[in-house]
């Protein structure tokens, strides 16, 4: 047998993925609606009384009809199975969630995308910046691990790591924006700009700073540190390695020949799923220092039960992640040569 | 093997580890602590750690209000006592339905192979590709007024059984070729049998692991759901007990003792169980070779 893959082993390998792609958005989006379904209160009639209750609003009966319609389709409730099912199915491969009601009448989903430059500017850096530091750190971490910074640096991860994010936010503005106040407590940037110069990026980008840095700490040394190490070690224990020792190549050449060559392929599946995570965000950190991304934006529709707004974000990110899988899958066997299009 | 024998082996199997692992007894001793907080000292709360203005409001920490107290007029150290019990009894809730369900999916799909497997992985993909909490906010959102605290468990489990479900899964499939299921199965086992009392054994010590790591899970979820105003804000845990310092700018005024005290809980609550897990999972190791 050849190593090469033919083109009719490509083309099945694209399509049977290309299958999978979709029927695990299908699956999602019906696991949605069914959880919808079963639920035990009646989903839509309490988000109009929070709506209609919240400031004492006096609101027009047809528009309540309007919007009680409208939220009946978004949720496959009311009227028989099958008919709302495919309702709510056209609603969500359309993309119409309907309006959005803390901004009404902008539909939801431009709302949504409205937002998506600040957190994908603010998540994509640190999440590149976390996985490439976090695993260089690993690498190191794992070769040297009878140096006594290796043995700190472990223990440091240990204490990190399972500490969730939004805690280490918290910590971080107790110290650097409260005790030593160095960076601004929040929001994206300190004044409102007539045109983008250099002045408002750098103001952008020290404004995002501080979250940035809680999202890279408890990342790169947290669990893409931890893992990087493990494997590291395990690398390093295995035959060819030795064996490469024994034939006298330096020691910089098996690091990066040899070890980090390794640690590259699982590593890149963790990098595509935070990647599609991207998406939906750090969303606390954005609320807790007040970023204006969607993170900010479903913190917002969830305290005016705005539902239209966060089924939007939340269709939204399945489709990120699912497409993110869906490409690595198509991109894994240019990484990994083990892995023939299968 | 007898059922009392069972649970001997497994109460000496912990005494070992808790003798051998520094890691295991740090963690352990802690989580004991905060029970004995969480759970017995509020029986003995001199105030009731709900009412509202029961103390002077905004004392800072003194020998008679160990942690001072909030704007609310309530004192932060039988809050924060009544908060870890509640916090830790929607962890234990969700920990007893999430790797339970994780566990009989796992199970299932590891023994029985083929389109079962299948179809079970593929489902627990897919609520792998579901964003969680984006997820748990639209269904929280839609139940605020309904919410008690085992519901809080329950609504929690959605989102954290596959990772269980996974992790039993491919060790069932490694166990599934060793010699002694195999010795078993020709010496006239039936599978039900085999799952009892050759593969459970191997399994319980990470259905405990699990178990720990779904407890961590579940009350920093409960925190983060909290933080967005979807917990239960009429009662006490950690996660409400942030919402209200970050909600009356605890911070920005000046009140470190009122935010401090439900964000270093929580961070000793995360190492002590994190160290628990993996103690365990160490030994564990050890075991397996």
């Amino acid at each position: 047998m050849s190593l090469r893959t033919s083109k009719k082993d490509l083309i099945e390998y694209v399509v049977t993925r290309t299958i999978f792609y979709i029927a695990t958005i299908f699956t999602s989006v019906t696991l949605i609606y069914v959880l919808f379904k079963f639920m035990p209160v009646d989903a839509v009639e309490n988000i109009i009384f929070q709506l209609t209750s919240a400031v004492g609003g006096v609101y027009d009966p047809e528009s309540v009809m309007e919007l009680r319609r409208n939220l009946y389709e978004m949720f496959g409730l009311g009227g028989n199975p099958i008919e709302s099912y495919i309702l709510f199915l056209q609603r969500v491969f359309t993309f119409n969630f309907g309006p959005a009601f803390i901004s009404f009448p902008t539909p939801a989903f431009q709302l949504v995308l409205s937002r998506l430059p600040w957190t994908i500017g603010l998540l994509l850096t640190s999440t590149i910046i976390t996985w490439t530091l976090g695993n260089l750190l690993g690498l190191i971490a794992g070769y040297y691990q009878n140096r006594k910074f290796a043995k700190v640096l472990e223990a440091m991860a240990i204490i990190i790591y399972p500490i969730p994010y939004y805690v280490m936010a918290l910590i971080l503005i107790l110290l650097f924006a409260f005790l030593i106040p160095i960076f601004p407590l929040g929001g994206g940037m300190s004044i409102i700009p007539e045109k983008i110069t250099l002045d408002v990026i750098l103001n952008i980008i020290w404004h995002s700073l501080l979250p940035a840095l809680s999202l890279i700490i408890p990342g790169a040394l947290g669990w893409s540190f931890i893992s990087a190490r493990t494997l590291a070690i395990e690398t390093l224990s295995k035959d060819y390695t030795r064996y490469a020792w024994i034939r006298g190549l330096p020691s910089r050449h098996i690091l990066r020949r040899y070890v980090l060559k390794n640690i590259l392929v699982p590593q890149t599946t963790v990098l595509a799923l935070s990647l599609g995570g991207v998406f939906s965000g750090a969303m606390l950190t954005e609320v807790i220092f007040a970023y204006p991304g969607v993170g900010m934006l479903a913190y917002r529709a969830t305290f005016s039960g705005d539902l239209n707004t966060l089924m939007a974000v939340l269709i939204l990110s399945i489709f990120a992640v699912a497409t993110s899988v869906f490409l690595l899958d198509l991109l894994y066997p240019l990484i990994d040569p083990r892995i023939k299009h299968r | 093997m007898s059922k009392l024998k069972y649970g001997r082996r497994i109460i000496s199997n912990l005494i070992d580890i808790y003798k051998t692992s520094f890691k295991f007894r740090f963690g352990f001793t802690v989580i004991f602590l905060m029970c004995i907080m969480g759970f017995i000292l509020p029986l003995f709360s001199p105030v009731n750690p709900r009412a509202w203005y029961s103390v002077p409001k905004e004392q800072p920490p003194s020998s008679r209000y160990l942690l001072g107290t909030t704007t609310m007029g309530r004192d932060v150290f039988w809050e924060l006592c009544s908060s870890i019990g509640k916090s830790l009894t929607i962890a234990v809730i969700t920990a007893m339905i999430a790797s339970h369900i994780g566990l009989l999916i796992g199970l299932l799909a590891g023994i029985r192979g083929g389109l079962l497997d299948r179809f079970l992985m593929f489902l627990t993909d897919t609520f792998i590709i579901i964003p969680g909490f984006i997820l748990l906010v639209v269904v929280v959102t839609v139940m605020k007024n309904f919410i008690t605290i085992p519901l809080m468990g329950a609504i929690i489990s959605i989102v954290s059984w596959p990772w269980p479900a996974r992790q039993v899964r491919s060790m069932v499939l490694s166990l599934r070729e060793r010699t002694f299921v195999y010795t078993a199965r020709l010496s006239g086992m039936n599978t039900p049998k085999i799952l009892i009392f050759e593969l459970m054994p191997h399994l319980l010590g990470w259905h405990l692991v699990n178990f720990a790591n779904t407890i961590l899970f579940s009350i920093g979820t409960e925190g983060s759901l909290a933080i967005f105003g979807l917990s239960l804000l009429s009662d006490n845990t950690l996660g409400v007990m942030l919402y209200w310092a970050i909600n009356y700018y605890a911070l920005y005024r000046g009140l470190w003792w009122w935010i401090s005290a439900p964000i270093a809980t929580l961070v000793l609550i995360f190492i002590s169980f994190y160290l628990v897990s993996i103690g365990l999972s160490e030994y564990l190791h050890r075991m397996v070779r």
